[in-house]
């Protein structure tokens, strides 16, 4: 589903990615850790071209992300959720989730309000449909986010860290979205921190640090008899 | 001090029409001012250097240099532009407000810009990120919000372009200004009749003023920030 072949990526002198090679096939559920300044958000961003690669290669459902053409046909295979919501402040829930079905799509609004209302369901939102954002919770916010980009009908869903943000009694709202989707066999990349969700859902777990994979596997064997040094030292603070 | 306020007072209905000759100048100018303002800085946002070279230019331009001098450019250069062997009826009317309009959509591209680029830059990821274009992203997530932002500076832009309107005396269109400089001319009564008209402008920069509050508060409804 997603191959990435010596991805590098830096900002003026700082590299921040060095060298990623991965292949994530479909319905996996892939979970990224690693220590802030690690790279796995960027590497997460090189997935949708939120970030320009320095180099290397990417090819998603078949299709090479290298040109600007192709970029829009990606972006709406790979549905992204990110850490701080970015819900459309200026419109309803319902809107939300719309725009770019009816948009981007094409598709007739009568029909994307109809699966708006079932996605609203999924995510147990269906009495907010009419709220504006800054009227929800995070938790609440966050839920909507996942079903504005369940609405394009991704391929892949791509999260970065979206529970950070969140309030820890909202954590456990949005998690279970998330282990929905993943029983659901959706394909997911998420950079997180919940070891719990990991562990429960993951297929296999990346470690990251300094711009490198370091180690990955399946969560069990990581997280009980991690190889790497760097892998041991994170998962001792951090559980 | 022995001032005559009867001339003041019976050129009352001239002073109506003048303020409403000098409201529909600025209107006009303004509707100008915000479709240059957008075009202007959408160019000065793009990625392409000759848009944004060619907008930076014409906002240096109609920044850096007095209203006054690009109204005389404006009045000379229309006809001469368009080879008019004769001015139409009322053209000063057409030359005055396009001077406005131009002058106007410089500021305004600067007061959109800044509204532009004060919107949350994951708006625009997000929007991108469901596979919206640029433009897609612009026209649907990021201008409407830009839009309620930019409410109270452009209001200010408003007002500031009411009173400037007072420099279209220059080319002897009859608004407010011009009327009571006439007046004043014809009967001897320069205080009561410039006292006169800045309480017309007064009255109209407030109205403006309570109006954009208005619109404010209307449409930032929806926003508890």
């Amino acid at each position: 589903m997603i191959y990435v072949k010596n991805l590098h990526k830096s900002y003026g002198k700082l590299e921040v990615l060095k060298g990623i090679d991965c292949h994530i096939r479909e319905k996996e559920v892939v979970v990224v850790i690693g220590p802030s300044g690690s790279g796995k958000s960027t590497f997460l961003r090189c997935l949708n071209k939120l970030e320009e690669p320095t180099k290397g290669e990417i090819i998603i459902d078949g299709i090479p992300l290298n040109s600007e053409v192709n970029v829009n046909a990606i972006r709406r295979e790979v549905g992204m959720v990110f850490q701080r919501f970015n819900l459309f402040p200026h419109m309803t829930a319902i809107q939300n989730i719309t725009l770019a079905p009816v948009i981007v799509r094409n598709m007739n609004k009568a029909e994307a309000e109809k699966i708006a209302m079932e996605l609203l369901a999924k995510v147990g939102l269906s009495d907010k449909a009419h709220e504006y954002p800054d009227h929800l919770s995070g938790g609440q916010q966050q839920r909507i986010a996942i079903a504005r980009a369940l609405a394009m009908k991704p391929k892949v869903m791509l999260f970065d860290e979206t529970t950070s943000a969140l309030d820890p009694e909202m954590v456990g709202e949005v998690l279970a979205v998330m282990k929905d989707l993943a029983r659901e066999g959706m394909t997911m990349v998420a950079v997180t921190h919940e070891m719990g969700f990991a562990r429960e859902v993951g297929d296999r777990v990346i470690f990251m640090d300094e711009g490198i994979i370091m180690e990955e596997g399946e969560p069990d064997e990581v997280f009980s008899n991690p190889k790497n040094s760097r892998t041991q030292a994170f998962l001792s603070k951090i559980l | 001090m022995g001032l005559n306020w009867n001339a003041a007072i019976e050129s009352i209905p001239v002073l109506n029409r003048a303020a409403l000759l000098t409201l529909e100048l600025t209107a006009g100018a303004v509707a100008i001012g915000v479709v240059i303002g957008l075009i202007m800085a959408l160019g000065r946002l793009s990625k392409i250097t000759i848009l944004r070279g060619a907008a930076i230019t014409y906002i240096d331009f109609f920044r850096g240099t007095p209203l006054l001098v690009q109204i005389f450019l404006v009045y000379f250069l229309i006809p001469k532009l368009l080879h008019w062997q004769e001015l139409p009826d009322n053209y000063q009317y057409i030359a005055g407000i396009a001077a406005m309009g131009l002058n106007s959509g410089a500021y305004i591209a600067e007061i959109f810009r800044a509204g532009i680029q004060s919107i949350d830059r994951g708006q625009t990821e997000a929007a991108r990120s469901l596979g919206m274009t640029h433009s897609q992203a612009m026209r649907h997530v990021i201008l409407p919000q830009a839009f309620k932002r930019v409410i109270p500076p452009l209001g200010n832009e408003f007002i500031a372009l009411l009173k400037d309107s007072s420099l279209l005396s220059i080319i002897a269109i009859e608004e407010l200004f011009y009327s009571s400089k006439i007046i004043a001319g014809r009967t001897f009564q320069p205080i009561p009749m410039y006292i006169a008209a800045a309480l017309y402008y007064l009255v109209m920069t407030q109205l403006i003023s309570q109006w954009v509050a208005y619109m404010e508060r209307r449409l930032g409804k929806n926003d508890l920030r």
